[in-house]
């Protein structure tokens, strides 16, 4: 270590400060190209990096995606499209919290960037935090994104109609629909589908209007018919659904769902009591039906043992049921069926906790009807 | 005309340059300035260039052999590089800076500075598993003692800007230029309150200046903003400098060991000793390739959280050999860098099972990581404050400062009770070289005159007679004693003075007859009147009795110098630091 000592050369400042200023400028050229030089090989790495990961994921990778993406942020620090790459695919692999953690970061130095907000969206979508989400999607909807800002923007909107859909968020749906209508670009299949998410937002009347729309530019539109078709079922107009299925089904015949929800719509308008133009005889004999498969319904779901109010109720039906009507006497015995299978309604609803199943939900359907 | 004019300029500039160099202080500030930006282009460049190699070492997807091969085959040639032309450019740098600065005046040779620029950056850029800042300090105070020789400097002029130096290196090497003014400070001077503090700043300022206008302003680690969770995590950081302080003493005992076997080998080997440490990192680095190199990617990914447990530990425990082994070999470079690595690696492991077994009163474990990096640097290099705003700089967050504090003062503690001698310390007396420790510099200063001094044996009245006076300090056998009254201290009296008055026929006269005006005159200063305070340090006492002649100093009160407290003696002064003289002869 002992490094000898020696007298000083003679010493000349001039030329010292002179080497030292040569020196220092000579210096700062060498760590200028060097500099340089990193600097585009660490991009040029983080591309690789990214592209690998990216390549990655979409093999459903995620994992090994991430080392790349974090690999590619090593090599190009701050870089911001390997940043939103890690939290995609921190999201994708469901590593919230490393996800969220980034995200906050990013948002720090970014608040109003779209892209931030949405993932920071979805991370908290998907961790059931809900109202935080939207709050988030909705800063993205109105945050700042460099390219295709519209596009993006509708494509947000649609994730979070998805989320209210989900959660049943009728009101805050209709919300989101309103504008979308007017943001959303003019094509057929985005058109239908606003459509078929205002029947969910429980505005079937707007939706039957965009259906009749595009009916209007593409009669042979066999989706646009079964979904105007819907949108009139939904809105408890069986009738006018009935003739929008039929043509539907006319139009695409191996359509099985379309035959499908035209069955239901026959079977209600079979049961459908109310309707108009059948004779008293006609009536009363549907509204035993109802009663009749009212009655079954509810025994099914009550069990071998039910309580007492529902035993009183399927004891008055069957003795109802089992009576003998008089001619003349037709009407006033179908109001009675009709009081006494909503009564058998409200005490299923009551008592049996179990969904209505497919066989019953024509009736349920007629029986909503009959109660509104 | 031409000749005239440039004559002229050349003889104005001379004539600056003379005028400056007469003005000590103008010209260190000037050359603290020119220094920062000089040695802060050079660190930039080191460690530009070390990355650079270092990427044409291992390109992306490379054979695995390449791990083995290139740092054997590295070290073979830095080994011999050193051995046949850069004898001083082995090791940490940090050890031979301070040999530097205490023993030989600050002088360090060029040849130095560029064997440890070249051959420590191919070093690093090989795989070697040690750090750059180490050998950045060194030729940061290479090219300051350098550029102070040539300008023809005293000697203390150049070891003045020796730290100067330091503080320049290490502000660009770490991107950290508060925590390398203190490192200057506290490990290379061994006092805070040393008198080159601002040049020493004015540098480190430069030299960070530089960095940022040639790299960007880019942190050496992108850490999250970590915060405390719950109070019963500093119980967990507690334990964190636990961990961190055994494992520090550890890596110096384990380090220390293989440096004192190679020092024993024949001098003949030593050129090729360093292969050694080639070899085996190159070996750990086939099966774990994050043991290369610096690693200061792998410690980002710590910090990140990004490392499971059982890796963060297979890390730690791997990266202690490798640097142990790299370093006492014989390699350039330094261990600054892997303390780094190792805390963080330490850190990590203890944050990852905090916080799978109590996640909701835990931070993340990077955290941990962040936290266990200084507590590393404390156990290893003994500069706690050091460590502390070396942290805090490099996350430029102020939340977890509390719990660092405490970890690194564990950890600081229990390095010092395990491990006495600092590994820089130790490693100088591995050469045979006795530096003075920062504990040996500082408790000299620390001793205080209140510590040593005693009650006066003897006060005179100032109406006391000379010869009655000289005849009890025969008899007491003392050569000075305090003279005062109800008024308070007249001054010192001393043996020699009494004895002078006898010889001239004064022997009935009074004491205040020869000693001069009576007090409350005026207030006297320290040369007028020696004495010390009770709250000073015992070298300045020291300086006073030599200016005075005396050896018996009066020690009085800050508020009144009148009041007389004790006297402090040579005698009392060389046994508060356990010397022990031979009894005075009796005349």
């Amino acid at each position: 270590m002992s490094e000898p000592a020696r007298s000083p050369a003679n010493p000349s400042l001039l030329g010292t400060f002179a080497l030292v200023f040569v020196s220092a400028a000579g210096l700062f050229v060498i760590d200028t190209f060097l500099a340089r030089m990193e600097h585009a090989e660490s991009q040029a790495q983080a591309a690789r990096l990214l592209a690998e990961g990216q390549r990655l994921a979409k093999d459903g990778r995620f994992l090994e995606g991430i080392e790349r993406f974090r690999a590619a942020l090593a090599a190009a620090p701050g870089d911001m499209e390997a940043q939103l790459a890690l939290a995609q695919g921190l999201l994708a692999a469901n590593k919230l919290t490393d996800a969220k953690t980034l995200l906050t970061e990013m948002l720090a130095r970014d608040p109003t960037d779209g892209m931030i907000n949405f993932l920071m969206a979805r991370v908290l979508a998907k961790e059931g935090r809900t109202a935080e989400a939207i709050t988030y999607y909705h800063t993205a909807i109105y945050g700042r994104w460099p390219k295709d800002t519209t596009a993006n923007r509708v494509s947000v909107r649609f994730e979070l109609i998805d989320l209210l859909v989900k959660n049943d968020s009728k009101r805050e749906l209709l919300a989101e629909l309103l504008p979308l209508q007017d943001e959303a670009p003019p094509d057929i299949q985005t058109r239908m589908r606003i459509a078929r998410l205002f029947i969910l937002s429980g505005s079937p009347a707007r939706a039957a209007e965009i259906f009749r729309q595009i009916l209007r530019q593409d009669p042979q539109n066999a989706d646009a018919c079964a979904g105007l078709a819907e949108a009139q079922f939904a809105g408890r107009d069986f009738r006018s659904a009935q003739a929008e299925f039929s043509l539907a089904a006319r139009l695409k015949p191996d359509n099985a769902q379309i035959q499908k929800r035209l069955d239901l719509t026959n079977e209600i308008l079979a049961l459908d009591p109310t309707r108009r133009g059948i004779r008293a005889s006609e009536r009363y004999r549907r509204s035993a039906k109802l009663v009749e498969l009212a009655l079954e319904d509810l025994n099914r779901c009550a069990g071998p043992t039910p309580p007492e109010a529902i035993r009183t109720v399927t004891a008055e039906a069957s003795g109802a049921l089992k009576s003998r009507v008089r001619a003349g006497r037709e009407s006033e015995a179908a109001d009675d069926d009709l009081e006494l299978a909503e009564q058998l309604r409200q005490a299923r609803k009551k008592f049996c906790h179990e969904p209505t199943p497919a066989s019953a939900e024509a009736l349920a359907l007629v029986l909503d009807k009959l109660a509104q | 005309m031409q000749d005239e004019s440039g004559t002229g300029w050349k003889s104005k500039a001379l004539k600056w340059f003379d005028d400056l160099r007469q003005r000590e202080n103008q010209l260190t500030y000037v050359l603290s300035l020119v220094l920062g930006g000089l040695v802060g282009l050079v660190v930039v460049a080191f460690i530009l260039l070390t990355g650079r190699l270092a990427a044409r070492m291992y390109p992306a997807g490379g054979s695995g052999w390449r791990r083995i091969l290139v740092p054997t085959f590295g070290s073979l040639g830095t080994g011999y590089l050193l051995y046949r032309y850069f004898p001083y450019a082995r090791g940490s740098g940090i050890p031979q800076t301070k040999f530097a600065l205490f023993v030989t005046d600050g002088y360090i040779r060029f040849r130095t500075v560029l064997g440890k620029f070249f051959c420590c950056s191919a070093s690093l850029a090989t795989g070697i598993a040690l750090g750059r800042e180490g050998p950045s300090v060194q030729v940061g105070a290479g090219l300051a003692s350098v550029i102070a020789r040539r300008l023809g400097l005293s000697k203390e002029q150049v070891r003045s800007l020796v730290p100067v130096g330091c503080s320049a290196a290490l502000a660009a090497a770490f991107n950290t230029p508060i925590a390398a003014v203190l490192f200057s400070l506290e490990e290379i001077v061994g006092d805070l309150n040393a008198p080159v503090l601002g040049s020493v700043v004015l540098a480190s300022a430069t030299s960070w200046m530089v960095l940022h206008l040639v790299l960007g302003d880019d942190p050496l680690f992108h850490v999250s903003g970590y915060q405390l969770v719950h109070p019963v995590e500093f119980g967990i950081y507690a334990a964190l400098g636990v961990v961190g302080g055994l494992g520090s003493v550890c890596f110096v005992k384990l380090l220390l060991g293989i440096r004192a076997r190679f020092l024993r080998f024949p001098k003949w080997t030593v050129w090729f000793q360093p292969v050694a440490g080639g070899l085996g990192v190159g070996i750990l680095g086939y099966f774990v390739p994050e043991v290369l190199g610096v690693g200061y990617d792998v410690v980002e990914r710590a910090l990140h959280g990004n490392l499971v447990v059982q890796l963060l530990v297979i890390l730690a425990v791997l990266k202690i050999i490798a640097t142990a082994l790299c370093y006492g070999s014989g390699n350039a470079g330094g261990i600054f860098g892997p303390s780094l690595f190792i805390g963080a690696m330490i850190g990590g492991a203890v944050g990852s099972v905090a916080h799978a077994l109590f996640p909701a009163y835990t931070a993340e474990p990077g955290a941990y990581a962040l936290v266990g990096m200084g507590t590393a640097f404390a156990g290893i290099v003994r500069t706690p404050m050091t460590s502390v705003i070396m942290i805090f700089e490099v996350t430029r967050d102020y939340t977890i400062i509390v719990p660092l504090m405490i970890s690194n003062m564990i950890a600081f503690f229990i390095s010092y009770k395990l491990q006495k001698e600092p590994i820089y310390d130790a490693l100088a007396h591995q050469d045979g070289v006795h530096l003075p420790s920062a504990q040996s510099r500082s408790t000299f200063g620390k001793i205080r005159v209140d510590q040593a001094m005693r009650p006066a044996p003897v006060v005179f009245p100032p109406d006391a007679e000379i010869a009655a006076a000289a005849e009890e300090m025969r008899h007491l056998k003392l050569s000075a004693a305090p003279v005062a009254d109800g008024g308070g201290l007249w001054g010192m009296i001393t043996r020699a003075k009494l004895e002078g008055a006898i010889a001239r026929g004064l022997a009935d006269k009074k004491l205040a007859d020869i000693l001069g005006e009576s007090p409350g005159r005026h207030l006297p200063t320290a040369v007028e009147f020696p004495h010390v305070h009770p709250d000073q340090p015992l070298s300045p006492a020291l300086t006073r009795m030599g200016a005075a002649g005396l050896d018996m100093l009066p020690v009085v009160s800050r508020g009144n110098l009148r009041e007389l407290i004790g006297v402090v003696t040579l005698d009392n002064i060389l046994h508060a630091y356990g010397i022990a003289r031979p009894a005075e002869p009796e005349n």
